[in-house]
């Protein structure tokens, strides 16, 4: 018994120093390439400067921070009536590089002061109440009940309108006698975007997935075809986080003689840009 | 002084007349085109005696500016590796993949997706040809749905000259695992650290524990599964 769990051991071994080994191997050429790249990078952004755009600071003075977070330090700041380019933006910092070439985070709030060549404002979308009314893509995840199952949720939604809304949802179901996926894609009417708390509808179809559970005989795997209609409610929170709750009545059109239809209700956590 | 006035009048009538009587003449005919020469002459002539008209114009060149679009780089994706010490199973080498999108600077939504192998159970091992599951049920795939929040911001230096941002975080979630032939639910928790080596590359460290019922040797219990995972992550 003992030598066999020696060699269990040391094969354990092999295997973890071969985990880490891939680690480095992930890791490591990422760093070396950063390195490798950076005076490239710096001849690409010098060939793209046409495209970036130039504000100038119209407050008496912008802060640079060095990373993108009210935590990091502010390092340098650029003079009103001087031009700042706008690099690129992550969540609301916005990377920007001055006349000398210092490189470094302004807070979107700052910006928003900033001005144009031509003197109009520097417009851009904020997480607010106003974007919560008016935006282009959604976010979330979350759970709820399907037909008794649990139900893990993340959907994605498009905006035509401020109303009305093309989603994509993917979910995976876990009861007690089947598992399976299903997705589904549909429109979504808003009933008053600029409400904070707003009643929704919803219409759309998509595929299920069932596998009965290991334990349980059941008739084998199968994908049906699924439809339904919906209501919920989305209230918004802060910054650009909503909760969402939502009904939706399914029919699932199976190969049986009957159409299986179930209930689903699910809240999700979700966010706007 | 009246005779000149009325010779005048004359005149001018007469002028009138014959003048009309030409046009009354020639109305018949089709106009004929003038010569280029004739115009060249008559637009010359117009030129000298009309002058041209002084409006002010505005010494002043607009610029039109086209807003070129921004670069928003929100998202973040990555592999890592790392053990996952699975209940029961032993700790084992596990390989996974994540998505995250960063909506403030504090909070984040993050996918993850992994898998491991499963060890033996010390019974099996202990027994030496008893199998609880087959090679297929040992597979450990796991995913989670997580909300985070980053903490703790700062900056960590590598010699005199190098400094890189760096960061806490914890999150938690939901997921499903798929293992000993059968999916469950999971609940996961966890909590990280960042170094971002540039601006777009990140290093990280994470642990996460992911909590599911599993009832494979024999009573169903609460199972803790604790994950560490070094992964390396690009913004874009």
């Amino acid at each position: 018994m003992e030598p066999s769990i020696t060699t269990t051991r040391s094969r354990r071994l092999l295997r973890t120093s071969l985990a880490l080994a891939l680690v480095f191997a992930c890791t490591l050429p990422a760093t070396v390439l950063a390195k490798e790249t950076e005076a490239e990078k710096a001849a690409k952004e010098q060939a793209a400067q046409e495209k970036l755009l130039q504000v100038f600071i119209s407050e008496p003075y912008l802060e640079l921070s060095t990373g993108p977070g009210r935590g990091y330090p502010v390092f340098h700041v650029v003079e009103r009536d001087a031009s700042v380019d706008v690099l690129y933006r992550r969540t609301d910092w916005f990377k920007v590089r001055d006349e000398q070439g210092v490189e470094g985070w302004a807070r979107a709030r700052d910006m928003r002061r900033a001005k144009l060549a031509d003197g109009s404002p520097f417009v851009f979308p904020l997480g607010d109440r106003l974007g919560f009314t008016t935006h282009n893509w959604e976010l979330g995840i979350g759970g709820g009940d399907y037909g008794g199952a649990n139900l893990i949720n993340a959907y994605g939604a498009y905006s035509l309108t401020d109303n009305m809304k093309v989603e994509l949802t993917l979910s995976q179901f876990l009861g007690n006698s089947s598992n399976g996926y299903k997705a589904e894609v549909g429109i979504t009417q808003v009933l008053f975007p600029e409400w904070r708390l707003s009643p929704f509808l919803e219409l759309g179809t998509g595929v299920v997935y069932v596998e009965p559970r290991a334990t349980i005989v059941l008739p084998e795997d199968r994908t049906d075809q699924t439809a339904y209609a919906g209501a919920g409610l989305r209230f918004y929170l802060t910054r650009r986080f909503f909760v969402r709750a939502d009904y939706r009545w399914h029919t699932i059109f199976t190969s049986r003689d009957d159409n299986q239809e179930l209930e689903e209700w699910k809240v999700l956590i979700a966010c706007f840009f | 002084m009246e005779s000149s006035n009325r010779l005048l009048l004359l005149a001018a009538l007469a002028a009138t007349v014959t003048l009309s009587g030409c046009s009354i003449f020639h109305r018949q005919k089709v106009e004929k085109p003038q010569t280029e020469e004739q115009a060249a002459a008559e637009e010359q002539a117009e030129d000298q005696d009309s002058t041209p008209p002084r409006v002010i114009e505005p010494n002043v060149a607009r610029r039109k500016i086209k807003t070129p679009k921004i670069d928003t780089e929100n998202w973040e994706i990555g592999i890592g590796a790392g053990f996952v010490s699975i209940e029961d199973f032993g700790t084992n080498p596990t390989y996974a993949g994540q998505l995250t999108y960063h909506v403030t600077e504090d909070f984040f939504f993050r996918a993850d997706l992994g898998q491991s192998t499963a060890g033996k159970t010390s019974f099996e091992t202990l027994n030496g040809d008893v199998e609880l599951l087959t090679g297929d049920e040992r597979r450990f795939t796991y995913y989670s749905l997580s909300l985070g929040y980053n903490f703790l911001p700062g900056e960590v230096y590598l010699g005199r000259d190098t400094a890189m941002n760096s960061g806490f975080y914890v999150l938690g979630g939901i997921g499903s695992v798929k293992f000993g032939g059968d999916n469950r639910l999971t609940l996961n928790f966890g909590a990280g650290y960042y170094v971002l080596t540039t601006d777009w590359l990140a290093i990280h460290l994470g642990v996460q524990d992911r909590v599911f019922d599993s009832d494979l040797l024999g009573e169903t219990k609460v199972t803790n599964n604790i994950e560490t995972l070094l992964s390396a992550t690009v913004f874009f």
